[in-house]
């Protein structure tokens, strides 16, 4: 028995290997000047495996619409970064030095992204980043740029939704610590926050938990007694939707205000009816079309995939492929050098999610949009001009 | 050791440098990175297969001490002129803010505090055994790693510290994994070592010997965390940036899974399998990549698919080799000699032997 297996199993290793040769072989040895190639890493098993999922639906719809570019092919080369640092700083060397990428796109997860950037700015080859919103991602970093806005942004946007549409004196703050993303909206939420009360006392409460956290009765008893007119909670979606169930169980009818993370499934099916009027900023939203660019992606989007929304990651996803593309348009290169100089440039790209301006640090300048929940649905409220 | 072997160890260690001088010439960084990547784990697999494998001390609290070293090694290293761009939200604590110290200096004082640390844990927990002291050092790990992220003007929290300078070459992290494996062969073959090996076999019978459990328990924990920090603060410095959440407890599996593999008790089968496994995964990429015969695409080869795999290989090698690839012997040059006559129409090779 153990023979039989053993040898089965020797056969299955010689397979494996004979298929990796097969494989490798024509990606090494195509046409090399024919393709242009733009490398993708990111978390596609572990624990952030839906995000990155998500980002490159993205990617790929994108390169079946424009597949070429300076008369060449564009092949994407994606690999996964199995949502750990030390694989997406190996993934990121692989693409640069085995696959010799002309620029890299990537990854959800700011972590991965900083990761990264070390050897991106080393080899000199641009990166961009979908939704790595983390401002230490592209801080000190000429070759990486993102197409999304950072946190101290969206937490500024929550602060004036708070005081100037629900006319909030006094907030409170229930922070998802161990989250670099929650952590950053809380404190740019609360310095704003203070800016247009006046008040530095107006943040009467902040209060912590663990990712993973399931009870959260103690922060909310204390967030009751300080009777605040508005709560911010930004975090991840699973908690986020328990925490204002549970809120509502103790009689909390303050309004919850979060973040983009709350744009998923999953927070309404966990938070259920509770959930209902809950607000929060995000980049985009499939019934407002911010430019042309927006009504070509969600008619490729429908027959692409039908029945399903697009995710505001999956049009960023998309924007960071056609911004590479325009960026080598512009350039008439395909060298990454040169690739980068006009990426730095960049100055109204109509992106699928609104309109991109790279500033300085090559962070993305553009609009938020403030949506809530509605019918057991996300329904869109207002755009918040990015100044 | 015979006058033969001692040679013949002399030329591997000759050949290994000259390996190293020719990889840091010639190699691309992706292989350096996956080279010193290997290295490193190297590192963290021994420290921990001392405690786990040659005292027999179950256990899991690797990825604390991995940490407090990472994060000597981010804190102070990082320039005083940077410092401020990093610590965006909250500035650092002033006792700190000032104090830069070269990587050397670093490394060595996130060793030591890994180890004070782990003297303190170990102290009331080495009491334990088995599940129970596995479960111990598991929660010490994770409140370790709670109280980094809380610790927001020191650490600065979630964010994690980037800007870590690049120090760490292949001369580093290969010069340390040397020391390293030399430190540990030589305690192993010491009086302790043997102590060690005593209270893994059965404690009552070693005791009764006349060793102090106590400690020589704390003793190869201290030990184990120390070389962890070390190791620790070499990963920090070769990602360059170091957070929280890259010490979730699920990292002190990839050293468990490295350690059995190789064999609890093996350091020629923990170096082993440290690079098999480290540079296994990468080499298993190409499972990942779309794969089509003629037109068809087979739908196997799609990204995650190398973990699949990877994990049948595991489940193999635990199936066929109960005790791991070495068991709880060592490679020398007597095993390769007769695995060369073996194959006698084969020229012996050497691996990474001692």
């Amino acid at each position: 028995m153990k023979k039989v297996l053993s040898i089965l199993l020797s056969v299955m290793l010689v397979a494996i290997m004979v298929a990796g040769c097969a494989s490798s072989k024509p990606s090494s040895t195509p046409a090399a000047p024919e393709t242009i190639k733009i490398g993708v890493f990111e978390p596609l098993t572990g624990a952030n495996a839906a995000g990155g999922e998500l980002e490159v639906e993205g990617m790929k719809l994108a390169n079946k619409l424009y597949p070429e570019v300076l008369g060449k092919k564009v092949e994407l080369v994606v690999v996964d970064n199995k949502s750990d640092k030390a694989e997406a700083a190996s993934a990121a060397a692989r693409l640069i030095e085995k696959d010799k990428v002309s620029a890299i796109i990537g990854s959800w997860g700011s972590g991965y992204s900083i990761a990264a950037g070390n050897i991106v700015k080393e080899k000199k080859v641009p990166a961009v980043g979908a939704s790595c919103t983390n401002p230490l991602v592209t801080q000190g970093n000429d070759y990486y740029f993102r197409v999304c806005f950072i946190d101290p942004f969206q937490g500024t946007v929550m602060a004036r939704y708070a005081f100037n549409k629900l006319g909030a004196k006094k907030a409170a703050i229930i922070q998802e610590v161990s989250n670099d993303y929650a952590v950053g909206l809380a404190s740019f939420f609360k310095a704003e926050f203070v800016k247009l009360t006046g008040d530095p006392n107006s943040v009467v409460e902040t209060s912590n938990y663990q990712t993973g956290d399931n009870d959260f009765s103690a922060q909310l008893t204390n967030v009751k007694s300080k009777n605040p007119d508005v709560i911010f909670a930004p975090g991840n979606f699973t908690e986020s939707a328990l925490i204002i169930k549970q809120a509502k169980k103790l009689g909390i009818k303050t309004p919850f205000i979060g973040g983009d993370t709350w744009e998923t499934d999953e927070f309404l099916k966990v938070g259920g009816a509770e959930v209902e009027g809950a607000v929060f900023s995000t980049f985009f939203d499939p019934s407002v079309t911010m430019t042309p660019e927006s009504t070509k992606f969600l008619d490729e989007y429908k027959k692409a995939y039908p029945g399903k929304e697009p995710a505001a990651v999956t049009a960023l996803g998309y924007d960071a492929y056609i911004l590479i593309l325009d960026a080598m348009k512009r350039a008439n290169s395909s060298d990454p050098v040169k690739i980068r100089e006009a990426l730095a440039a960049t100055k109204d790209f109509p992106g699928a999610a609104g309109p991109i301006t790279l500033d300085v640090n090559g962070d993305a300048v553009k609009d938020a949009v403030i949506k809530t929940v509605k019918g057991g649905k996300f329904t869109y409220m207002d755009t918040v001009k990015a100044k | 050791m015979k006058k033969q072997d001692k040679i013949l160890t002399i030329i591997l260690i000759a050949g290994l440098f000259v390996f190293i001088l020719s990889a840091d010439l010639f190699f691309d960084s992706y292989i350096k990175r996956v080279l010193n990547l290997c290295a490193i784990y190297t590192i963290l697999a021994l420290s921990m297969n001392l405690i786990n494998g040659f005292t027999g001390l179950f256990s899991l609290g690797h990825a604390g001490f991995m940490a407090i070293g990472a994060y000597v090694v981010g804190i102070f290293t990082v320039p005083v002129e940077m410092r401020s761009m990093v610590f965006y939200l909250k500035p650092m604590h002033p006792l700190i803010a000032n104090i830069e110290l070269p990587f050397f200096a670093a490394l060595i004082l996130g060793g030591l505090l890994a180890a004070l640390v782990a003297f303190l844990i170990g102290a009331p927990v080495l009491r334990l055994r088995d599940d129970y002291l596995a479960i111990a050092t598991l929660g010490f790990s994770e409140i370790i790693r709670i109280i980094i992220t809380n610790a927001q003007s020191i650490t600065n929290g979630s964010l994690g510290i980037k800007n870590i300078p690049p120090t760490a070459n292949i001369w580093w992290i290969f010069g340390t994994a040397f020391v390293t494996i030399v430190f540990i062969i030589l305690l192993i073959s010491s009086s302790y070592g043997r102590a060690f090996k005593a209270i893994r076999e059965d404690e009552i019978a070693a005791e009764a010997m006349g060793i102090n459990l106590f400690n020589h328990k704390v003793l190869s924990f201290i030990i184990g965390a120390f070389f962890a920090g070390i190791g620790g603060g070499l990963y920090g410095a070769l990602l360059g940036t170091v957070d929280p959440k890259n010490f979730l407890f699920v990292l002190t599996y990839n050293f468990l899974l490295i350690i059995v593999l190789g064999g609890m008790g093996s350091v020629s089968g923990t170096i082993i399998s440290a690079f098999i496994v480290t540079a296994g995964q990468e080499w298993l990429r190409f499972l990942d990549e779309p794969l089509s015969i003629g037109s068809f695409d087979i739908p196997l080869f799609r990204p995650g698919f190398r973990m699949v795999v990877f994990s049948i290989l595991l489940m193999l090698i635990v199936l066929f080799y109960r005790n791991g690839l070495m068991g709880t012997k060592e490679l020398n040059w007597d095993m390769l000699k007769r695995i060369g006559s073996k194959f006698s129409f084969k020229r012996p090779k050497g691996g990474e032997a001692k």
